[in-house]
């Protein structure tokens, strides 16, 4: 059996009474494409903060690359290989689209100069995203959905081993959404990334992940195959009044 | 016992001035992110109003109050309107608002506190007024102090229910936990902010008229208690009016006690070193859950 | 190293060789007013490498100063002036990487007005501890160091600030501190240690104005707390760098120049009406060019951007 690339066991955060991730285990393989949906409200983007070390959890442990990183800032997340993008796009608005990506190369991406990647200039990088021609514009001018990607350039940037994305197709047109996944996947295969992908619009990433983890009220309740965890019992019960994931 | 009363006492009094000197800053500061270093300096200007009502018009100082306060009110709105309308409204961000507003309060203290010496000159200042030691309890208080405590804490009181109970205080503490809740429902800024703003200066001002009739005045009076206003206001949590009082009298009593144990010279080290250590443990305030 | 910061380091170096003749040729009160511009050039300059990039308003620089200016208090007469200088620096920027590192995780108004209490704080530490156990409110200075050698040194302070601003501001550290000013978090997720970067910062620019301090104070020949400490020096610091855009490198050396000039030459005469237009002035900036002045001259270089 191959060693998971990031491992999660029993992660829990609590604030004050309110339980917004509980006890969720997760592993995720090099070059697997997991999505993670849930209701809102189920505690997705939180378990997301956990993984990238932004938030430190209640309980539980985290392994990356077999690194244990519990309780660990996040820069050192980022330095063990993990990138993220935010849900709604941070990038740095008054640095320049090419300067964004040299960020990541320069902190993340240089101290893992080791690992295995095909993009080691801001450039390349750009054009992979079709932003090549928006180089020289402060981040602050793009449009939103170009920021979107601008920021998904800022984590190849950082060199990763695991990708986390928090909604990249909110706001993204049907055709910019397909791009952007044909892309993901690419870099997956180049690289061997392992990819986690939150989506509150359930159509839109079923199309495009191999497996799926369903979160709701903070517990994982289903983990599989996307067909068959759509046709769960429990998930559909979790999604009643909302969007049905089939 | 009756000295460690009077002891206590003296503290409160202090304290009573002090919350008061803070409550407008932090109403300000709570409703629009605004830190108005120059606060000090408005309550200077309402010491020297009163302190020229008295010494040339001879109209009792206490009468004058309610005067202060309406042209502090009237001064409030003008600042805001010139000063700090346009980065409340076109700022970015709330920690822009912080770091413009911080800056104007420097530009505005270097006015005010500038104009003020030009005007009077650098002498202290001062007229008597209630000097007699009063005696409650078989302990003795300086009439002043003593009145000058009973308004503040009166007018702080005033000011809490106010806000707690009056259509504008509700709109207020609206505004402070949702801003664009409060607008979703028909609150105005527009009125809200620069009534807030004028309403903080008023304070300011009702606070220099009383301390004018305790203590000697110049024109660099304000910046001491510009600090010790955001002291008290560190202690009670931003924002908080209740914790305005709360913190401004155990700011007294940790002065009062402290300097008893160990040396008058220490008073501000003592409020600085109270000022830090809460900062450090409790950044939101003691009183904060 | 790229060839702009070689051309701003050739730049500033000229510049300092050419002012460095100015003892022999200048009387007196010009080199006293020189003397006054280098110094507010090096505080800005550092106070803006810190404050400027990362967006965190520090009004500590007067305790650095005065932190400096009591090192000399002490030591001046068993230490070399040289030394003293370098000790007050060193003392200052020990200071800054204490309280750094259990402050600056507050931001906003917060952290100002902590920095600024902080520095309250020492003042009235020391003034208590002279008074206690030395006995004494203020210290003499005997045999102060002649003008000139004060002038040098204060020049290659002011050109070391400048020049340690212009190769922080080029390197991976200074986009590191840029990235803080952006987005605290977002540049931590990148792999950046922003608590260490914070506090070596601070700590950098608190080494400039507290050598600054050392070398100022035996130009006082009596130093006590009230004027070593005074916040005026500190007020007058952020402004300059404010006024003159704090993002930039060039913005408060000009602005340090001019203000420093008009100081002196106002002060004196004017002390209120002075102090009055700067704070109009203050607010006036701050209302209709946040920026600072520098903001000014890049539009003019793109008109239409």
């Amino acid at each position: 059996m191959r060693e998971p690339l990031i491992s999660a066991r029993g992660v829990t955060v609590r604030f004050g009474g309110l339980v917004a991730v509980n006890g969720v285990d997760l592993d995720v393989h090099p070059g697997e494409l997991v999505g993670v949906i849930g209701p809102n409200g189920a505690g997705k983007t939180t378990f997301f903060h956990t993984l990238s070390g932004v938030l430190v959890p209640t309980a539980g442990r985290l392994v990356v690359d077999g690194v244990d990183l519990t309780g660990r800032a996040a820069h050192e997340f980022a330095n063990c290989g993990v990138a993220r993008t935010f849900q709604t796009p941070r990038v740095f608005r008054d640095m320049s689209a090419e300067d964004n990506v040299r960020f990541g190369l320069e902190f993340a991406g240089r101290r893992r100069k080791h690992a295995r990647d095909a993009f080691d200039n801001p450039a390349a990088i750009l054009d992979l995203l079709g932003l090549g021609d928006a180089a020289a514009v402060p981040a602050g001018g793009l449009t939103p959905a170009r920021q979107r990607l601008l920021e998904i350039g800022m984590a190849l940037g950082a060199r990763p081993r695991v990708l986390l994305l928090d909604e990249v197709a909110a706001g993204l047109t049907h055709a910019e959404v397909d791009a952007t996944a044909q892309l993901i996947r690419r870099v997956r295969d180049e690289v061997g990334l392992a990819v986690i992908w939150i989506e509150h619009a359930v159509r839109v990433l079923m199309n495009y992940v191999e497996r799926v983890a369903v979160l709701h009220q903070g517990a994982k309740i289903a983990d599989g195959d996307p067909r068959k965890v759509a046709k769960d019992p429990a998930v559909i019960e979790a999604y009643l009044g909302e969007e049905l994931p089939a | 016992m009756t000295f460690w009363i009077e002891l206590a006492s003296t503290g409160l009094i202090t304290g009573g001035i002090y919350a008061l000197v803070a409550l407008g800053l932090n109403l300000q500061y709570g409703l629009m992110r605004v830190m108005n270093i120059s606060h000090g300096e408005f309550l200077m200007l309402g010491a020297y109003l009163t302190w020229l009502a008295h010494t040339v018009f001879g109209i009792n100082p206490v009468a004058f109050l309610p005067v202060v306060a309406i042209l502090l009110f009237a001064l409030g709105l003008i600042v805001y309107r010139l000063c700090f309308q346009r980065i409340v409204r076109t700022s970015p961000s709330v920690d822009v608002i912080e770091a413009r507003s911080l800056l104007i309060g420097f530009g505005l203290m270097y006015l005010v506190q500038n104009a003020a010496y030009l005007a009077w000159g650098a002498d202290m200042r001062g007229y008597s007024f209630l000097s007699d030691p009063v005696e409650v309890a078989g302990m003795r208080f300086a009439g002043n102090s003593l009145l000058a405590f009973g308004v503040a804490v009166a007018v702080s009181f005033a000011m809490l229910a106010v806000l707690r109970w009056t259509l504008f205080g509700k709109a207020v503490r609206a505004m402070m936990q949702s801003p664009t809740g409060a607008q979703l429902v028909g609150i105005d800024t527009r009125v809200l902010h620069p009534a807030v703003f004028g309403a903080g200066l008023a304070l300011a001002g009702v606070a220099g008229a009383l301390l004018s009739m305790v203590y000697e005045i110049t024109p660099g009076m304000g910046e001491p208690y510009t600090v010790t206003a955001l002291i008290v206001i560190t202690l009670g949590g931003l924002g908080s009016a209740a914790g305005c009082l709360a913190g401004g009298m155990l700011l007294g009593l940790v002065e009062a006690f402290g300097m008893h144990f160990t040396s008058p010279s220490l008073k501000m080290l003592l409020s600085y070193g109270v000022f830090i250590a809460v900062l450090l443990a409790r950044p939101k305030g003691l009183f904060a859950r | 190293m790229n060839s702009e910061l070689r051309r701003i380091l050739g730049l500033a170096a000229a510049a300092s060789v050419g002012l460095a003749t100015l003892p022999w040729l200048a009387s007196d009160f010009i080199l006293s007013l020189a003397l006054t511009c280098l110094l507010y050039v090096g505080l800005a300059v550092s106070w803006a490498m810190f404050s400027g990039a990362t967006n965190y308003l520090s009004l500590a620089t007067a305790a650095f100063f005065g932190i400096g200016a009591y090192v000399t208090a002490w030591g001046y007469e068993s230490l070399p002036y040289a030394i003293v200088v370098l000790l007050g620096g060193l003392a200052a920027a020990a200071f800054a990487a204490m309280v750094g590192a259990a402050v600056l995780h507050l931001r906003g108004a917060y952290f100002a007005v902590i920095t600024f209490g902080l520095g309250e704080l020492v003042r009235h530490a020391i003034t208590y501890a002279e008074k206690t156990y030395a006995k004494t409110v203020g210290r003499v200075i005997a045999d102060p160091p002649e003008a000139a050698n004060v002038y040098f040194t204060v020049l290659l302070l002011a050109f070391l600030a400048v020049a340690a601003s212009a190769a922080v501001r080029s390197s991976r550290f200074g986009l590191a501190l840029a990235g803080i000013g952006g987005d605290e978090e977002r540049t931590q997720t990148l792999g950046v240690n922003t608590r260490r970067t914070k506090i070596l910062a601070f700590a950098l620019a608190a080494f400039f104005a507290g050598a600054l301090g050392a070398a100022m104070a035996v130009r006082w020949t009596y130093i006590e707390p009230a004027s070593v400490f005074s916040p005026f020096i500190g007020f007058q610091t952020v402004l300059i760098a404010m006024i003159g855009g704090a993002q930039t490198l060039i913005g408060p050396i000009v602005s340090a120049v001019v203000f420093s000039l008009l100081t002196e030459l106002l002060r004196l005469q004017f002390p209120y009406a002075y102090l009055i237009t700067l704070g109009v002035l203050l607010i006036l900036l701050v209302l209709y060019l946040p920026g600072g002045m520098a903001s000014l001259l890049k539009r003019a270089w793109r008109p239409g951007a």
